[in-house]
């Protein structure tokens, strides 16, 4: 768990940001409209919040983003283990993954517009396809990178089949799924919210750019906010917790 | 009727590395409860062997008999004490002794009691619910005798497993797995290539050739038990075993400081490229 002291640093530090950015308010530099000041991005927060359209977005966006992610980490893992498995699989489809994986998640939105329609089968083909092929690489080098003698031991005590898997291959490749579990569900969330901007069909990236077109920074930014606050808060009380334990007991920490 | 024979076993292999290593014409006979030590120059092929007779690598001809009948996949009838213990990380000490009962299909209860008392063979039982990270070296190796035994072989496979150790931590253990031996009467493959290991645990020590690996000599080690290495009376086996084994060390060294030349990473220095 974090310890106060450090936990007071951060608050400090964040309180520092508002702070120059109320001075940078009241010095008028910038137009209101350009810059609202805290307050304001606050009481549009509250007001979001007391009309319901904050709650909903965020409830769509996070539906969203578990569906999505959850079929990509089991495709992903599927592949990554034919990959890991088969080396016609690793030459064919591991080279096509390798470069699927550099397209940026926003490059997918025409692809899914076109195909699905404006729907969320559309944004979830983007946040699925976003995150999958990273996926699919970190359970492949999960895999590849178990040291032989695991097999060899496990197989000399008579495992072999489903049981290796289940009994040796997973556990031993945990770690690294985990970590780009990690890595994976950062990447969902960025083709998440592309996507439900360019769609503009219901959760926060359609709520963020409605404030574009409204011309409201106020609410601009206080759904870059939310965004960012939701990241975080998934990443420190899952993520960051489920891949401490797994080193824990490894011994890696 | 030997508890283990091997026939005519042979081996030719490429390693990572370009050494070709061979196995030829190996033939031994191993009887019910013996202590058998398998010695040779480091390189020589003693773990393929081990492999071999753990149904781990494939002969390219040859077959292994264990009480009569040929055996040539991996069996539980067979296990292995590795190097570097090869225990499993992600379980604690008592899921890694249970691993092969649980792929078995054991009961919980039953290979919990069965895990337990091997725990308490190796005088581990206070470490049951650690990590391995948690464990010295020795005890790891310790942990992974258990996880042999429990399983209740007809041979038991122990390649270098005391190579890694401190020398103190491994002279306790050489005098523990005698103990062990005479309390369970395992039939017992031992490769090393340490000649006072080998006089120390060995009923029989037998010794392999370089490249390509042959049985070269057997010595019979009648000497009571347990041992402990440093017995000067051990020496007379020792110094025995070192003459038998001393030309093949040099042979091994020879062909060890020849061989940097045919790999590619040492021609870049000479200009030639």
């Amino acid at each position: 768990m974090i310890e106060t002291s450090s936990m007071v640093r951060r608050l400090v530090f964040y309180a520092g940001i508002v702070g120059v950015w109320q001075a940078i308010f009241m010095t008028q530099v910038l137009p209101e409209a350009l810059l609202p000041s805290p307050l304001q991005v606050i009481d549009t927060l509250a007001y979001n919040a007391s009309t319901g359209a904050l709650p909903f977005a965020v409830g769509t966006s996070l539906w969203r983003l578990f569906a999505g992610f959850a079929i990509a980490v089991a495709g992903g893992f599927a592949i990554g283990f034919y990959m890991a498995k088969y080396k016609v699989v690793h030459e064919t489809v591991g080279s096509a993954v390798l470069g699927l994986q550099s397209i940026p998640s926003i490059a997918w939105v025409p692809v899914g517009l076109i195909w699905f329609g404006l729907n969320d089968a559309g944004i979830l083909f983007v946040v699925i396809i976003g995150t999958i092929f990273a996926m699919a690489m970190s359970t492949y080098t999960g895999i590849r990178n178990i040291p032989p003698i695991y097999i060899k031991a496990a197989r000399n005590m008579g495992a072999s089949g489903i049981s290796l898997l289940t009994n040796v291959v997973f556990p031993a490749a945990l770690p690294h799924i985990v970590s780009g579990m990690r890595h994976g569900w950062s990447f969902a969330w960025r083709a998440l919210i592309n996507a439900e901007m360019l769609f503009t069909f219901l959760g926060l990236g359609f709520l963020l750019s409605v404030g574009r077109d409204l011309f409201n920074m106020a609410q601009v930014i206080s759904v870059m906010i939310v965004i960012m606050t939701i990241g975080l808060v998934i990443d420190l009380l899952l993520f960051s917790k489920v891949e401490k334990a797994v080193e824990a007991k490894w011994g890696l920490r | 009727m030997a508890k283990l024979e091997l026939h005519n076993i042979s081996k030719v292999y490429n390693q990572s590395n370009g050494i070709v290593k061979t196995l030829s014409n190996i033939n031994l006979q191993i009887n019910e409860g013996e202590f058998v030590c398998l010695v040779g120059p480091s390189g020589c092929g003693k773990t393929t062997l081990l492999n071999i007779i753990a149904g781990l690598e494939k002969p390219d001809s040859g077959e292994v008999i264990l009480d009569g009948r040929s055996v040539s996949d991996t069996g539980p009838d067979r296990t292995m004490v590795f190097q570097e213990g090869a225990l499993f990380p992600w379980l604690r000490v008592i899921e890694n002794v249970e691993f092969g009962l649980k792929v078995a299909g054991v009961q919980k209860e039953k290979r919990s009691e069965r895990a337990m008392h091997y725990l308490d063979m190796m005088q581990l039982t206070k470490f049951a619910d650690a990590y391995t990270y948690q464990l010295s070296t020795g005890m790891k190796q310790r942990v992974a005798i258990a996880r042999s035994l429990v399983m209740d072989p007809e041979v038991l496979l122990m390649d270098e497993p005391f190579a890694a150790i401190d020398a103190q931590t491994r002279d306790l253990l050489l005098v523990e797995l005698q103990l062990i031996w005479q309390r369970t009467r395992k039939t017992i493959v031992f490769v090393t290539h340490n000649i006072s290991e080998s006089v120390c645990l060995g009923d029989r020590v037998v010794v392999f050739t370089h490249r390509p690996a042959t049985v070269k000599n057997e010595f019979k080690i009648d000497y009571r038990r347990p041992r402990l290495i440093e017995d000067t009376n051990l020496n007379t086996y020792a110094h025995a075993i070192l003459k038998e084994l001393k030309s093949e060390v040099v042979a091994a060294l020879k062909e060890e400081f020849k061989e940097p030349k045919q790999s590619d990473g040492s021609e870049r220095f000479d200009g030639s490229q």
